[in-house]
Formats: C-alpha cells, structure tokens, sequence
C-alpha cells in the first residue's frame, strides 16, 4: 500500500457537504487521511470530477440462481466473450457478458463504472457458500448479500407460535451461519403459497396457512428483528404482488404497516403500479413517492427498467411462472427448501411496448418527483430492469430534460396518461445528487460508516471522472478508479484487480434458539444442523449495534 | 505441500462427514478411524461403504513411471503445456469446488480447454434445460413437499441408495404427514429401466414411444378433455390424470443413463406444463464425486457448464467437441471414471493426472490393434506424469455440490494425501516462470 495525492479534483462528497469544490484527496493504505507526503504519488485530476467510489444496494451478481440464469444463457455469452484486461499484476481472467455475465467479469465491470462495493440482494442461506465462492471470484468490488428469510418454513412457525423473540433470535442466527448483512424479504409468504400451489394476488391479511401467519405479521416481525438486532442495514423489503396493476396499495399497505420502524423498500418501480378505468395499468407513481416523502421511516431503491434485453431473476418464484405464461419465454423454477424459491425468464423490454414503456416512466417519475435523494437511490435491481452498464444512460436520463424528453417521445404511450412524466418535470439532477443516489446515501442507508463518502477515516474507494458534457459517457468511462487504496483503473483502463473485501455481520442471539432448531433440522432438513453455517470468514464481521 | 501423516492411534470418529459416492450427497455419516483407516461408514449405503473404503490410497508422484519429486513432476507438466498446441484440462470426478477453480483459471492461462465429465455423461439434459429452462427444486423440498413421486424409468435403489430414506418417499415431511404412506409412489417402467418394485401404480412405456407419451401426458394435463386414437393415449391418460391429482408431484429421472435430447426436453415439457394446473419438480438424479460442482464453477468463471474452449483469448462453448484440436492432456481427478473414448482421445501426447490413485497407471505399449478400451486403459498409464492426490471429502477439505447445486462443506476424515486445489496453484505458479 502507498501514499497518493488526487490532485486539483473537483470533489463531489455530499456526506461531508462538499458540492464541486478543488481539493486535493490523500489516501495512506487503504485509508483516507488529511495529508500525506510530498512523495507520495501524484494522480493529476485537475479539472475533473472526483467522488466516493459507487455503492450498488440492491443487485443480483454472486449465488446459485445467479449461476442458474448464467447457466440459462449460453446464446447471451457467446454473444459477448470478454478478454481478460490486461494488469500490471495478477492473474486476469476472461469471461462472458450479457445480462447476467461471469464473475470476474461483473468484477471488472463494476470497477471499470466506478462502483467499489456490490450487494447481492437475495441469497437463500443454504446456497450461502456458493455465494460466498462467487464473491471470492468477483474480484476489486467489497461485497455482501441479504439473507432470504421472508417464507422460511422455521421463522414462519416462530411466528405462529406468537415467538417474537426467538424470531429475532432465529434471524440472528441465520445471517451469521450464511455471512450474510442484512435480512432480505422477498414476497413474504407469497413464496409459500406458490409453492402450495396458490396463484392468486397476496394481500397484507392473507393467511399463510394459519391466520397469524399473514405477510403483514412476516413484515413486523423481520422490521423489528432487523432493527432489535442492531444490524447496520434495516429489512430490505421487495413487497407482495411485485409487477401486477394496481400493486401500489399493497406496496402502501406495507409501508404503513411498518410505519415509524427503519425499513428499505426495493425496486419500488416494480411496485408502483396503478389500475386505469377498466382495470388496466397506469402509474401509481405519484402516489407512492408522497407517501415516501412525506415518512421518514421509509428508504428505497428505484429498480429502473431500462430499454433492451434483461433476465428476470428472483426468488419471487410465482412472478416468473405469470411472466414465463405471458411471455413464452424460456423460464426456470427451483423451490428451494424449507427457506425461499427461483424464478428465471429472459425480457427484453421494448419502448414500443405498452407495459415496459410504463414500467421506464414510472421508474424516472419516482427519482424525480422524490424529495429526498438521502432516501431514494438508484437500481436496475440488475439483471432484472437491465445491466448495471445501463447507469451511466440513466443518470444522463436524470440529468438531462432534453434528452429524456426526447426519449419519452419514443415510447409507446398507451398507458402513460396520468403520468407525471407526460405533464413534463422540469428536474434535473445535479452532479451532487447524483453523489448522493449512486454513494453516499446507499452507503449510509447500509448503514457502511467508511464507504460513500471521502472525509479522513473513510475506505480509500475514490472514482474520477474526466468531465465530459455527454454525462453517460462520463459516467460510463471514468479516468481513475482507487479500491481501497490501490490504483485499480489509470486512463480509463483497468490496471489491477485486488481481491475484495467480504461485508457481513454476525449478530449475537440468545443460544437457547439453536435447541427447537436442531430438532426442527433433525426432522425437515437436508443437511445437517453443524453443517449448514459457512464457518469463519476472511474478514471481520462489521459492527452491529443490538442482539444478545 | 507434504502429505501429513496422521499420529493418532486412538480409535476416533468424525461426525457429519458428507458422502460423494453418488449425488445424493448424504451429509450423516460418521466415519470411525482407527490406525489411520477407515473402520466403519456409518450411516453410508453399500455404494458409500465402498466409496469411502478404508481410505488407503496410493501417494506417489511419477514422471514416466520413475518417482520424482513434486517440483520435478510439475516442471515436466509445465514444460508439456508451454510446448502444446493445445492443453485440454479435462475435470474429472472427486475434487473439490476449489480445485476446479485452479484447474479452470489455469485453462484461461494457457488458452487450453476446458471439459468435464459431463460432456460425456449428461450433455443431452443440459443443453435441454438450457433450451427449456426447467422447473425442479432442491431434494428438501422434495422431501417435504411432494405428495406424488414418480420415477421415470429408475429405481433409485440401485445406484442412490438412500434418495428414497434421504429424499422420498420415505421420510415424513414437513407437508407430508405420513412419510410414505402419505405419498403416492408412481414406477414408470421404461423399456428395461424400471421404476422402484414398491410403487403404488405402475406404468409400462416402450422405449420408442417414451418421448410420445411424455408429450401426449403433458398435452392431456393441459387439456384434459382431449384424446388421442393411438394406443399409447390410454397410457398418457392415465398418468396425467395422477399427475394432475398431485399436490406437488415430484418427477424423479436419471440423467446419468444416457438420456437423449427430445427425452430429457420431454421431460421438462412435462414437468413445465404441470405447473400452470398443479405443482411440480423435475430431479434429475446425478452421480457422485462433485459432477454439478464443476458445471457450477465453470458456468460462474466461464459462462458455460461444460466444454469451454478458451483458445481465443474467451470461453466459448464447445460442448461437443472442445477436447479434439488438444495435444496435451490434463485430467484432474479420478481418471478411473473418466470415459473409455474421452481417455483414448488424449492417447496422442503427453497426458498428466492429478488425482486420487493417479499413480496405479503404467507407462505405454504400443497400441496397435487395442480396441477402445484398451487404448484408454493404455492412454493412462502412458501418462507422462501422474500426481497422486488425496480424494475430496476423504482426505481433502473443501466444498462439493450435491446433485441439486446445494453447497456442502467436506469433513475429510483422514490427513493425507495432496490437495489437487494446492497442486494447481503451484502448477500455475510454474507456468508462469
């Protein structure tokens, strides 16, 4: 590790209120600090833009299903082989792209945009390991994931039983075995009655099997546990009824019904849809976005569809079976024991078409009617909207009138009346909110004290970008990036590929939980109690703040 | 590096150890070790008794047949690759996840290819599934779930011992009450490959009208009303209607017994189409050693589970042929399972084995007039180097997949033997001085 100096930058850092001023950045190690020494290297950003490297919330890149939609697109990578790049040092790998590429490849990718840190947003605990393996192989971006636990068969039965406490406990348990950061819910309970068979829409009261198992007492129970257990991110929530007209009631319902508790709603695009007269789509975005305005409690994600082909990929198994049917599309399920399910269908989402056309409105009508970019960042909820490639092409999308005007005159409009799009919104994002909903705020809603921001202490993950006046070109190509202290892209190419670090947290529960759990994996697992949690990681734990 | 050996001569036993003598991956068993061998499997069937074994292996290292040092074995191992036109790395069974990574980012290093033992084996399923999609789901849910088993043309008893114990129909499930008395247990007999002799309700298929009646079955679960004037549609009727009657039918088939492309796409037609009227789950059984362990790790690093050929600078998929154009061959693993045909198609050069019992091989004869299989057996003894390595959950530590890509952690029992994952991050070391 050695010293360097980024020079005559103007340096964008919105969580230390620095908007566009000329200072120089000085990194020792892996570390931001307040100087360094007149010989330490010198990297000239004179006249460019310099901002804390991007910290992605919500993504699918490293895991079993995943690896399934690699595996489903054969046709996509040989499309698209990628060469190694060419390092100083190390060992490159090559790969493939397309929408779901290999996992050296996402590594460079990522880095190569000016993203340093990567959440996968849904790991089912027992496939853990794999993710971990792939995290392994992904190199430059620190990286975690969130722990599927919205229709687990044992969390379900503590709820049933009235077991708040032990449920809290259980969660605790469960995302230390995996390594993961963070409690993932997924359609809570919707994913069990899909695989009871059920198909119909899921509403908040909806009795999962019994009626003290509804999704809104899933929701409660992992609000609280999250926030009991002190973790540095709060439930990341993809709500009920993910892509069906009129879904904006149940996505309100839930926010309500968490309502004063810290909770992280994903992909809100997918979930912010309304029903025009006669029972089809329009946007509920407006309706939503007030909502969120106005709650403090509430932090989300966009889940922007861009045009252009995508592979849907969630554990959301019943919205794949609806797309598979309307599609025709290739499609795979595996329902995954006793936790969550998969669901994978390759999309292309078409300007011509009615219903994406809705779905790309509706995404930017809620970036730029939100009031607060500290509370609504950016996704594609990548693959599912489209690649992470597709940031740069949406930031210009949000910084640019014009050209989205322009764009917005080439889709389909059919299904865009009430849409605050069409009645035309004159914002644009600026350079510092653009700081703030691609670093800082997912970092602080992560609750990652040292990442998205440049103030002394902070992880040195640092992007400059040579201020170009096509913002997706800028966005796409930056001139320097440093992970962590090292010089991972010089003039625009990627020069060397550390390893990553692994974010993860390991809750202290009360120890009397794991007794009904042995027995309950004695009868119903596949595996065994002492083999199921990865063991030690590399690296340590990140702080959290409650638990027993 | 070193083989440590293992002092201990007090009887003593490991818990939990995981069994890769087939896919099932049973994670139960407790292995008892006395004088550094293995004295009993407990749990395991007669297939894992035999695949544990005493878990004395052979620890040589040869360079055309004489013992050399590793350093030596490896350095003629890297001279053969860096003078190939072409190394193919070839993964056989019983390695880790980890070892396969270090043998695919060394097929990247050199441009080499990269297959595995499922070219061979299984190609049919997956380039069906990579056509369809499929529905399945892992053997827990199985387990708990399924109201409905049938076996398509298998009995598990005979090559997955404990699938009905581990898996179903047997054990009581979390939605199954009854065990197995709360299943319905359906035995396809197709042709000659019969399904379990306990079923509930049997069905007979000629081999020739399998795929006819697949399809026929799942046209009638979409519409029921429908019928056909063939002597198969009573057949096909039948069926549907238990598939349709099932909760959540698990289909369970093998994919190791040559399955061909229209049976295995069949198959996921039919299991597709159950899902818009019921729920259900295609299992394709798998064989041990960690076989879907190298599909996974080389779809993540490459993109493809199988026959990668990185001759370009990029893995581009070559499923059918992508071992042909090499002239060096590196088989990582068990070489004793690798195919007859795959083993003689590396017969025209050097051929290295990193592996479990690589050493029982002998320098070559001449192979004119062998047949087939003797040229196989020929192509590996004439191995130019072998490196005896420990087996993955045996001696070697790691993880492997079970049949359904669930990750387990090995708990090898004895300490001894090399670790084929160690043996190619020196061997990468080497061909990079």
């Amino acid at each position: 590790m050695t010293q360097l100096r980024i020079s005559g930058g103007i340096v964008y850092d919105p969580a230390n209120g620095v908007d566009g001023i000329v200072r120089d950045i000085c990194i020792d190690g892996g570390t931001i600090v307040d100087s360094v020494s007149p010989a330490a290297t010198v990297v000239d950003a004179s006249g460019m833009i310099v901002m804390p490297g991007g910290v992605d919330i919500h993504s699918h890149v490293a895991g079993s299903s995943v690896n399934l939609a690699r595996r489903l697109l054969p046709e996509e990578h040989l499309a698209e082989p990628v060469a190694a790049p060419e390092l100083v040092d190390g060992l490159a790998r090559s790969g493939a792209g397309g929408t779901v590429p290999t996992t050296f490849t996402t590594g460079y990718r990522y880095a190569g945009l000016g993203y340093t840190t990567v959440f996968d947003a849904a790991v089912a605990p027992v496939a853990a390991r794999t993710s971990h393996a792939e995290f392994d192989a992904t190199p430059i971006v620190d990286g975690g994931f969130f722990v599927l636990l919205g229709n687990d068969e044992y969390l379900l039965r503590l709820i049933d039983a009235g077991e708040q406490q032990q449920a809290r406990d259980y969660a605790a348990w469960i995302i230390g075995a995996a390594g993961g950061y963070a409690i993932k819910v997924v359609n809570p309970g919707g994913v069990e009655l899909w695989k009871r068979g059920a198909r119909e829409r899921t509403d908040l009261d909806t009795p999962i099997g019994s009626s003290r198992v509804t999704p809104r007492a899933i929701l409660e129970t992992l609000v609280d546990a999250g926030n009991a257990l002190g973790l540095p991110h709060a439930a990341h929530i993809h709500c009920n009824n993910l892509g069906t007209a009129g879904n904006v009631t149940t996505t309100l319902a839930s926010m309500r019904a968490v309502e004063g508790r810290r909770a992280h709603f994903t992909h809100l695009q997918f979930h912010s849809y309304g029903t025009a007269n006669g029972g089809g789509w329009s946007s509920g975005a407006r309706e939503l976005i007030e909502y969120v305005n106005t709650n403090s409690h509430v932090t989300g994600d966009v889940g922007q569809v861009m045009f252009g082909p995508a592979t849907t990929l969630t554990a959301d198994g019943p919205v794949e079976y609806l797309l598979a049917t309307s599609s025709g599309r290739k499609w795979v399920n595996v329902d995954i024991e006793l936790e969550t399910g998969c669901g994978i269908v390759p999309y292309t989402y078409k300007n011509k078409a009615a219903v994406a056309a809705l779905q790309w409105a509706v995404g930017l009508e809620l970036f730029l009617l939100s009031a607060d970019p500290w509370r609504v960042v950016l996704s594609t909820d990548h693959p599912n909207g489209g690649s992470f490639l597709a940031y740069p092409e949406l930031i210009r999308l949000l910084m640019d009138r014009a050209y989205r005007d322009d764009q917005l005159k080439r889709v389909n409009q059919k299904l865009l009346a009430g849409s605050a799009l069409l009645d035309g919104i004159a914002r644009e994002y600026s350079l510092n909110e653009i700081a703030i909903i691609t670093r800082a705020a997912p970092a602080r809603i992560l609750g990652l004290t040292r990442k998205g921001h440049l103030g002394v202490g902070a992880d040195a993950d640092v992007t400059v970008y040579a201020s170009d006046p096509d913002v997706s070109r800028m966005f796409a190509t930056p001139r320097y990036v440093i992970k962590g202290g090292t010089l991972v892209v010089e003039e625009g190419q990627l020069r060397r590929s550390p390893s990553g670090r692994r974010l993860h947290v390991r809750p202290g529960y009360d120890p009397q939980v794991e007794r009904g759990l042995r027995e309950f994996f004695d009868r119903y697992a596949t595996i065994a109690f002492d083999n199921y949690p990865v063991g030690p990681l590399r690296d340590a734990p990140c702080a959290t703040t409650g638990g027993r | 590096m070193s083989p440590a050996g293992d002092q201990l001569t007090q009887p003593r036993a490991v818990h939990h150890a995981v069994c890769l003598g087939c896919g099932c991956a049973c994670d139960d068993i407790a292995v008892h070790v006395f004088n550094d061998r293995i004295t009993e499997a407990r749990n395991a069937c007669a297939l894992g008794v035999r695949w544990f074994g005493d878990g004395v292996i052979p620890s040589a290292i040869r360079v055309n047949g004489a013992d050399a040092a590793l350093s030596e074995a490896l350095a003629t191992i890297s001279t053969s690759i860096k003078q190939a036109r072409q190394t193919a790395i070839y993964l056989a069974p019983e390695i880790t996840c980890e070892a396969q990574r270090e043998a695919i980012a060394l097929g990247d290093l050199v441009r080499g290819v990269v297959d595995t033992i499922s070219s061979a084996t299984v190609l049919p399923t997956i380039l069906a599934s990579q056509e369809r999609g499929r529905a399945s789901a892992t053997l827990g849910e199985i387990r708990n779930r399924a109201d409905v088993v049938v076996f398509w043309g298998v009995d598990p008893n005979e090559r997955y011992p404990r699938f009905p114990s581990r898996y179903a129909p047997e054990p009581i499930g979390l939605y199954v009450d009854g065990g197995r008395n709360g299943r319905r247990v359906i035995a396809v007999d197709v042709g000659t490959s019969r399904g379990p002799a306990d079923a509930d309700v049997r069905f007979a298929v000629d081999a020739q009208h399998e795929v006819t009646t697949l399809i026929a079955a799942a046209a009638m679960v979409r519409k029921p009303e429908m019928s056909f004037d063939e002597p198969l549609a009573s057949t096909a009727a039948l069926l549907a209607k238990e598939l349709r009657a099932g909760r959540y039918v698990a289909l369970v088939a093998d994919a190791e017994q040559q399955v061909d492309a229209q049976r295995a796409e069949a198959l996921i037609t039919l299991t597709q189409t159950l899902n818009g009227s019921t729920r259900c789950a295609l299992n394709m059984l798998r064989a041990g050693g960690n076989r879907s362990g190298a599909e996974a790790v080389l779809t993540a690093h490459a993109g493809y589970p199988t026959g990668v050929s990185f001759a370009n600078g990029v893995p581009l998929y070559r499923p059918h042929d992508s071992t042909r154009s090499a002239d060096t061959a590196l088989v990582v693993g068990d070489a004793s399972q690798v195919p007859a045909d795959v083993m003689a198609r590396f017969s025209g050069g050097p051929v290295a084995i990193i592996g479990p019992r690589a050493s029982v091989h002998r320098p070559a004869q001449s192979q004119a007039g062998l047949s087939a299989d003797e040229r196989a057996a020929q192509a590996a003894r004439a191995a130019v180097v072998t490196i005896d390595t420990g087996i993955a959950g045996i001696h070697v530590n790691g993880t492997a997949l079970r049949m359904d890509d669930v990750p387990l952690r090995l708990r090898p029992s004895l300490h001894r033997g090399l670790d084929p994952a160690e043996v190619l991050r020196a061997l990468r070391e080497r061909v990079l001085q």
